[in-house]
C-alpha cells in the first residue's frame, strides 16, 4: 500500500515526466540521446570518448586530434562500426585532417550543449530568452585551475566584471513576479556561482586555514560588489578535500557585520557525504542565529565528485566520505530536503537535481510543510535539465538554470564531469533514457 | 601459516581536523622527552661514547637526540655479537620470523603519531611526508613478512622420474644496513626487515643526521621479538659504516644513499679480507637526476601541480624528486609562466606547521651546497622563480627556485643537487627529451605528461628509468604497488617493496636426490 505522500509524489512526478518528454522534439537531441545511451552501455567506449573529449582542446591541429582519436580507439577491443570506419580513415594525411576536423566539431557540439557561451557578453541572449520563458539563472565562470595568486586575482576580476554585467543585463528585463520573491521577501534576479578553488591557489586539505585566509579578501570583494549590484552570490562546493575551508570561509564572511544587510548569498550541501546531516545541522543552527536580512540560500545537491571521492578514498585506504549505495544517497537527499524546508523562515532551500523522484519529493514535501510553490527554488544544469526546467515552469515553480560560461579548454573538466554523470549507470537521467518504467523511476529510494 | 593479503597501511587522513589534532598531541608527547638518548645497542648492552648531536633542521639550537658516535671498534663488536647469533636466528621458523615482523609493525602503528613527530623534528619532514614515512615503514614489515614466507616454500624446479629436485633459499648471514636520513624510518626499516625476514642477522648504521629515528627502527624490531643479539644499532658517521663494510664477517651490505658513497662501498666490499670465505653482496640504491617530460597535449592544470609537488615537497630532498622538466616548445612559455606563479605560492617554513611544503634542508652542508648551485643557476641561466623563506635564521632554510635557459653542459643539469632547485628546458619533441634522458648516468625516476596512448607506450619502451610515472607526480612510491629502485648509477639492486627484493638477501641451495635404485623408483 502506498502512503498518500508517495501517491502524490508519483502523481507530481508523472506529470513532470510527461510534460518534460513532450518538450523533446529536436532530432539532434534524439541523436545525442542515442549516443549517450550507447556510451553508458559500453564502459570501454565511454572511457575512450571521455579521454578524447578531455584532450581535444589541447590538440595542436586536426591531424593531432585524429592521432589522439585513433590512439584511444585503438585501445578498444570492440569498435562500433562508424568508429571502425573512422579508424581506417586515419590512413592518409588528408583523411586524418578531415577526421580531426569532424571530431573537433563533434566535441564543440557536445560542449555547446552544456556551456552557454565563451564570454559573458555572448551569454546575454541566452539569459534573456530563459528569463522570458520564466527561468532565471546562476552564471558560472569556467576557468583553468588556479595555481598562482595572479590566476586567483584574474578569476576574481572576471567575477567582479560579471557581477556588473549581470546586474546590467537583468535590470533591463521585464518584471517576472514569480521569480522575484518568495514568502520571505524579494529575491535578486541575477545570480553568480563562484568556486573557492579558483579564488586561491592555497586550498590545502591538511591546512584549511591557509586557503581560507588567502581566499578571504577576494571573496569579500565579490560580496561587496554583489551587495552594491544586488546580485546573489553563491559559493559552489567542490571535493571533500576543500569542504572544511569552503564552509568555514563562507560562514565566517557572511557572519561579518558588513554583510548583515546583503548581499543575498548561499552555499551548497552535498547529500552524498555521509556526514552531511551533521553539517546541515550546523548550517541550520548558524542560519537560525544569523541576523542577516536576506536569509542564507542552501543549495542541496547530491554531489558532483562521487567517482573522485570513491577512488581517492580507495587509493589511500580511507573510509569513503560518500555513500556508496545510491539509494542511501537519495534517501539522505530527501531527509535533508525536509530538514531544510522546515527551517524556512531562516534559510532558503534550493533543490538542485535532475532526478524526478527527488524533485517530486521536494515539491510534495514543501506543500506538506505549508510552503507556497514559490518558497522552494529548483535548480538544473544547462544541457542536462533543459526538459525538466520547462516542465517545472509549467508547474508554476521557481526555476534557476546553472549556466557555465567559458572557452572549451577551460570548460573541459566541467564537460567531462557532466558527461560522466550523464552516462553513469547510476544516474537517473541514464535510467530515464533507457526507458525504465515510470513507477520504478519514481519509487521511494 | 597463511597471512591475509598485503594491504598498504593507510596514511592519515589529514584533511580531518581531529586527525591533525592527534598528530599535534603526538608532537607534544615527543617534545616532553627531548632530547632522546641514542646509545649503540649491541646485544643487551647499551654503549655510550663520544657524542653525536642530532638537531632540529628547523632550529639548530634544539637538540633532538644525543647519540653515541660509534667507532670502528664498536662496529666490530656489533658484528661479532650479531654474527654469533646469526645461526640461531636463521633456524627460527620462517613463520615465527614473519609474526615477529608483524608485531613490530603493530608496535609502530600504535606509536605512529609520535614516530611521525620524530621524523618532523629530526629530519624536518612536513607532516604529510613524515606520516607517509611511518606508513611505509609499516608496509615494509608487512610486505616482507609475507614475501619471506613465500620464499621459504622454495622455488619450483623441473622433476623427472628417478630424481627429486628441491630448491630452497637460505639466509646469507650478517647484513650491514647503511641508511640515509631522508626516509629515516622507512628505508632502514625496509632494508633491515628484508634481512631479518629471510633469516639474516643485522646491524643498522643509520645516517648521522637521523640516529633517533634509526633507534626507533631497532626498538620496534626488538619489541616485536627479534632477539637483541640478532639486531644491533650502530649510530655514527660514515666511518662506522665503512668499518662494517670492511668487516670480513659481514655477508650482505644493504646501502641506500649517494652514488659516490655507494661506489666506494662496492669497491671496498669487493676485497676479500683475512679469513673471509665468501664474496660480499652489495645492494646499493643511489641518487637520481629525475626528469619530467611534458608533451604538447599535456593538461597543464594537472601537470604543473604535480611537477611542483615532485620538485619541491620536502625541499626536493627525495631521491625520486623532479630535478629537470623537459617541455615541448609549443607549450613551454605557458608552462614556465604558470610554474613560476605556482612556486611563488609554496609555503616555506617549519615542518611542524600544517600546510608547509618546503621545510628546512637537512643540515648546514646541504644548505651551503644548495645555495652554491642556486647561485650557479643565476650565473648560467635565467631564474624564473625564487621563493624566499620567510622564517628566522635558526634553521637550514633556502629559497625554492626555478631556472631555465641553462647551457647543455651545465652542472645543474647533471649533478644531483638534492634541494629545491628545478631546471626547465625546452625540447623539440618527446624524442628530443628522451635523448637527453638517455644521456644521463642516473636512471631512477621519470615522469611523462601526455595524453596520447601511443606516445605513452613509446616513452615507456625507451625510458631507462627504474620508475616511470605517467600523468602524475613522480614521488611517493608505494610498497607493493610501485616497487622502487633505479638503474644505471642510481642503483644496483632489485626493486624495494617488490616481488624480487628479498632474493638479494638469500642464497639458493638445491638438493637433488637420486631416487632410482636397481631400476626401482623409490
Ligand atoms: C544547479 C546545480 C548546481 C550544482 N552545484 C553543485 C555544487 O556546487 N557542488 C557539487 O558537488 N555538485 C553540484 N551540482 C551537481 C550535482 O551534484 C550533480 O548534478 C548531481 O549529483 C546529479 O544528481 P541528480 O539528483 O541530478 O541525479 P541522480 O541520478 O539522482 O544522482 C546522481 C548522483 O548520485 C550520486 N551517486 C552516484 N552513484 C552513487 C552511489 N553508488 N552511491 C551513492 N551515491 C551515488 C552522485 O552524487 C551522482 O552525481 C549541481 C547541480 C545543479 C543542478
Ligand atoms: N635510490 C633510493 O632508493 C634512494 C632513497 C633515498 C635516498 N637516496 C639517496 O641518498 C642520498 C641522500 O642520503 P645521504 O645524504 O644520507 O647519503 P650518503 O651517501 O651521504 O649517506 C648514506 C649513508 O652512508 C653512510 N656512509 C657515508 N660514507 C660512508 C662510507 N664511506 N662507507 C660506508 N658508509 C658510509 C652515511 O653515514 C649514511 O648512513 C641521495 O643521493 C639520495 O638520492 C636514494
Amino acid at each position: 500500500m502506498q502512503s498518500p505522500a508517495e501517491r502524490e509524489i508519483l502523481e507530481v512526478g508523472s506529470r513532470l515526466l510527461t510534460s518534460a518528454d513532450s518538450s523533446v522534439h529536436s532530432p539532434v537531441r534524439a541523436i545525442d540521446k542515442r549516443a549517450l545511451e550507447r556510451a553508458s552501455q559500453d564502459a570501454e567506449l565511454r572511457t575512450a570518448l571521455l579521454r578524447f573529449v578531455d584532450v581535444a582542446p589541447a590538440c595542436r591541429s586536426p591531424a593531432d586530434l585524429a592521432a589522439h582519436l585513433i590512439g584511444f580507439l585503438g585501445e578498444l577491443h570492440e569498435r562500433p562500426l562508424p568508429l571502425d570506419a573512422a579508424m581506417r580513415m586515419g590512413s592518409s594525411k588528408a583523411a586524418r585532417a578531415a577526421l580531426g576536423r569532424a571530431a573537433a566539431a563533434g566535441v564543440r557540439h557536445v560542449a555547446h550543449r552544456f556551456i552557454v557561451a565563451e564570454q559573458p557578453g555572448d551569454a546575454e541572449k541566452v539569459l534573456r530568452s530563459l528569463w522570458s520563458e520564466g527561468v532565471t539563472t546562476s552564471v558560472d565562470l569556467l576557468g583553468e585551475a588556479t595555481l598562482s595568486s595572479q590566476e586567483a586575482d584574474r578569476y576574481a576580476q572576471r567575477c567582479l566584471d560579471t557581477l556588473d554585467s549581470l546586474a546590467g543585463i537583468y535590470a533591463a528585463l521585464a518584471p517576472m513576479p514569480q521569480l522575484e520573491a518568495d514568502s520571505i521577501g524579494p529575491i535578486p534576479r541575477a545570480n553568480l556561482s563562484v568556486k573557492v578553488s579558483a579564488l586561491t591557489p592555497l586550498l590545502r586539505p591538511d591546512a584549511p586555514e591557509l586557503g581560507e585566509r588567502d581566499a578571504m579578501p577576494r571573496l569579500r570583494a565579490l560580496l561587496r560588489r554583489a551587495k552594491e549590484r544586488d546580485v546573489h552570490l553563491h559559493v559552489d562546493m567542490e571535493s571533500f578535500d576543500s569542504r572544511e575551508a569552503v564552509t568555514e570561509l563562507v560562514l565566517s564572511l557572511l557572519g561579518e557585520d558588513e554583510f548583515r544587510d546583503g548581499p543575498s548569498a548561499g552555499l551548497v550541501l552535498q547529500a552524498y557525504l555521509t556526514d552531511s546531516p551533521e553539517l546541515c545541522e550546523r548550517i541550520v543552527a548558524w542560519a537560525e542565529r544569523s541576523a542577516r536580512a536576506q536569509p542564507l540560500v542552501v543549495r542541496l545537491v547530491k554531489g558532483a565528485y562521487w567517482d573522485h571521492e570513491v577512488v581517492d578514498a580507495r587509493q589511500h585506504g580511507w573510509r569513503s566520505p560518500v555513500f556508496e549505495v545510491k539509494a542511501e544517497c537519495d534517501r539522505n537527499f530527501e531527509a535533508l530536503t525536509v530538514r531544510l524546508l522546515k527551517t524556512r523562515s531562516h534559510l532558503r532551500a534550493a533543490i538542485a537535481s535532475h532526478n524526478l523522484r527527488s524533485v517530486a519529493h521536494a515539491i510534495v514535501a514543501n506543500r506538506a510543510l505549508g510552503g507556497q510553490p514559490r518558497d522552494v527554488e529548483f535548480q538544473v544544469l544547462r544541457g542536462l535539465g533543459d526538459e525538466l526546467q520547462r516542465a517545472l515552469v509549467r508547474e508554476g515553480l521557481r526555476v534557476r538554470t546553472y549556466c557555465p560560461i567559458g572557452d572549451l579548454v577551460a570548460g573541459m573538466a566541467y564537460l567531462v564531469r557532466r558527461l560522466l554523470e550523464n552516462t553513469s549507470n547510476q544516474s537517473f537521467l541514464a535510467d530515464q533514457v533507457r526507458g525504465r518504467p515510470l513507477e520504478e523511476l519514481l519509487a521511494a529510494p | 601459516m597463511t597471512l591475509g593479503p598485503f594491504v598498504n597501511e593507510p596514511v592519515l587522513e589529514l584533511r580531518r581536523g581531529e586527525v591533525r589534532d592527534a598528530l599535534s598531541r603526538g608532537m607534544a608527547a615527543l617534545e616532553r622527552k627531548l632530547p632522546l638518548r641514542v646509545p649503540a645497542m649491541i646485544g643487551e648492552r647499551r654503549i655510550d661514547g663520544e657524542t653525536l648531536l642530532s638537531t632540529d633542521p628547523g632550529d639548530r639550537e634544539q637538540v633532538v637526540a644525543v647519540a653515541t658516535r660509534a667507532t670502528g671498534q664498536d662496529a666490530r663488536r656489533a658484528v661479532e655479537v650479531v654474527s654469533a647469533a646469526a645461526g640461531a636466528w636463521a633456524s627460527v621458523a620462517a613463520e615465527e620470523r614473519a609474526l615477529i615482523l608483524l608485531r613490530s609493525a603493530a608496535w609502530m602503528r600504535e606509536r605512529r603519531h609520535e614516530l611521525a613527530a620524530l621524523c618532523v623534528r629530526e629530519c624536518g619532514k612536513p607532516w604529510a611526508e613524515a606520516d607517509a614515512d611511518v606508513a611505509e615503514a609499516i608496509d615494509f614489515l608487512e610486505y616482507y613478512a609475507r614475501g619471506a614466507l613465500a620464499l621459504d616454500r622454495g622455488a619450483s624446479v623441473l622433476q623427472v622420474p628417478g630424481e627429486r629436485n628441491h630448491m630452497r633459499y637460505a639466509a646469507r648471514g650478517v647484513c650491514a644496513v647503511i641508511a640515509p636520513w631522508n626516509f629515516p624510518l622507512a628505508i632502514p626499516t625496509g632494508m633491515l626487515a628484508a634481512a631479518l625476514a629471510t633469516g639474516n642477522a643485522g646491524v643498522l648504521k643509520p645516517a648521522e643526521q637521523s640516529p633517533a629515528c634509526g633507534a626507533m627502527v631497532v626498538e620496534a624490531l626488538r619489541a616485536g621479538g627479534v632477539p637483541p643479539d640478532a639486531v644491533a644499532l650502530l649510530p655514527g658517521a660514515g666511518d662506522a659504516g665503512a668499518a662494517l663494510v670492511r668487516d670480513p664477517r659481514v655477508h650482505t651490505i644493504a646501502f641506500t644513499g649517494s652514488a659516490s658513497v655507494g661506489a666506494e662501498i662496492i669497491a671496498a666490499a669487493a676485497r676479500v679480507r683475512g679469513d673471509q670465505s665468501h664474496i660480499k653482496r652489495v645492494i646499493a640504491e643511489m641518487g637520481g637526476k629525475n626528469c619530467v617530460i611534458v608533451d604538447s597535449d599535456a593538461d597543464l592544470d594537472e601537470a604543473i601541480p604535480a611537477i611542483v609537488r615532485s620538485a619541491f615537497v620536502y625541499a626536493g630532498q627525495k631521491c625520486s624528486a623532479a630535478a629537470r622538466v623537459l617541455v615541448h616548445e609549443g607549450i613551454a612559455d605557458a608552462l614556465l609562466e604558470r610554474v613560476a606563479g605556482a612556486v611563488a605560492t609554496l609555503q616555506i617554513g617549519q615542518a611542524d606547521v600544517f600546510g608547509t611544503d618546503v621545510g628546512p634542508l637537512i643540515d648546514e652542508e646541504a644548505q651551503r651546497r644548495v645555495l652554491r648551485y642556486t647561485k650557479l643557476a643565476a650565473d648560467e641561466g635565467v631564474i624564473v622563480a625564487a621563493r624566499e623563506p620567510e622564517v628566522d635564521g635558526r634553521g637550514w632554510f633556502c629559497p625554492a627556485s626555478v631556472v631555465t635557459g641553462l647551457p647543455a653542459d651545465s652542472a645543474i643539469l647533471r649533478d644531483e643537487i638534492f634541494g629545491p632547485l628545478l631546471a626547465i628546458e625546452r625540447v623539440r619533441d618527446v624524442e628530443d627529451a628522451l635523448d637527453r634522458v638517455e644521456a644521463l648516468p642516473f636512471a631512477l625516476t621519470g615522469g611523462l605528461f601526455c595524453r596520447n596512448p601511443q606516445t605513452v607506450q613509446s616513452v615507456a619502451a625507451r625510458s631507462p628509468v627504474g620508475n616511470l610515472y605517467v600523468n602524475r607526480h613522480i614521488t611517493g612510491a608505494m610498497v607493493g604497488r610501485q616497487p622502487f629502485g633505479g638503474n644505471r648509477l642510481s642503483g644496483s639492486g632489485a626493486k624495494a617493496g617488490g616481488p624480487d627484493y628479498l632474493l638479494q638477501f638469500v642464497e639458493g641451495r638445491v638438493v637433488t636426490e637420486n631416487t632410482l635404485r636397481h631400476g626401482l623408483v623409490v
